[in-house]
């Protein structure tokens, strides 16, 4: 009988191990999100302050040795020296930390314009302006015409438990001049 | 990235700087859905807490693209084309783990 009931044991504890394990992973989720949370309060302001005065410093190195900005939304450009073209383009996935959605949720019920998420797509649009300015250079064109910035949702309207974040992507027509 | 995808020169402009387009041949068009897996959303969303950039998310799309350009230089290449002019590129996501990427242009001759 002894034996029996050990067998007994064994087979409700294989049975139960999936649910254990999924209860065990809902226990850790539930322990780390709170600590993840505070150490986005604490440091995610950072982080995008540091993002920012990166691509800042990049964008002033383009600058400086092109000795303008080589984006353009001209069609076609005004110059008629070009000698060849293509197509180039960068793109960026950006989203604000989840202290920054709680912020902004705070301000959604005061009204008003929502300064902070202003701030993290136009931190993620100059990242990808400066990605297409990179990528000129990287495939040797000296200006980019026609440039289009497009920005779409990763996840569609009303999903709950998506990832929130927006894709940033610009395109255009690299030129170079003869 | 290259500019001259298998021969054919793409730009997004609606004329080519230097060359004439003598016909067009149509719309073009090439898209792909690329689903994240599972695992990636994992460690994007935890990256998600802190904010900032996913650059996996980044880097999946950029692949993804790559293949709707192809396809739409290859819809060109069946149509003779040599040129595929104003490209536009369009996004949506189906659900929360997928999307579609969609590139759409007109091949033309040019000489």
């Amino acid at each position: 009988m002894a034996e029996g009931g050990t067998l007994l044991a064994l087979g409700i504890f294989l049975i139960a191990l999936p649910f254990l394990l999924l209860a065990l992973i809902g226990i850790l989720w539930s322990v780390a999100y709170p600590l993840m949370l505070i150490w986005a309060v604490l440091f995610s302001g950072k982080k995008l302050d540091r993002q920012i005065a990166d691509t800042v410093q990049r964008e002033g190195q383009t600058l400086a040795t092109r000795g303008r900005d080589p984006l353009t939304t001209i069609d076609g450009g005004y110059r008629t020296d070009i000698t060849s073209c293509g197509i180039v383009w960068a793109g960026v996935v950006y989203g604000p930390s989840h202290w920054f959605l709680l912020r902004g949720w705070v301000h959604n019920l005061i009204g008003g314009s929502i300064d902070i998420f202003q701030k993290v797509i136009s931190a993620g649009r100059a990242e990808a302006m400066q990605r297409l300015r990179e990528q000129a250079v990287t495939h040797g064109f000296d200006d980019v015409i026609n440039v289009r910035i497009d920005t779409s949702d990763m996840a569609p309207q009303g999903a709950q438990r998506a990832i929130k974040a927006v894709e940033i992507f610009a395109y255009g027509t690299g030129v170079k001049y003869g | 990235m290259e500019q001259m995808v298998k021969g054919i020169l793409v730009v997004n402009t609606e004329t080519i700087p230097g060359m004439m387009i003598t016909e067009a041949l149509g719309v073009v068009s090439g898209s792909t859905v690329r689903a994240k897996n599972i695992g990636r959303d994992i460690t994007q969303g935890l990256r998600n807490i802190m904010g900032g950039e996913l650059v996996k998310y980044t880097e999946l799309l950029e692949e993804s693209r790559q293949e709707a350009i192809g396809r739409m230089v290859a819809d060109a290449m069946s149509r003779g084309a040599t040129a595929i002019v104003n490209v536009r590129f369009a996004t949506s996501a189906v659900t929360a783990g997928a999307a579609e990427l969609f590139a759409y242009g007109t091949a033309v001759k040019t000489e």
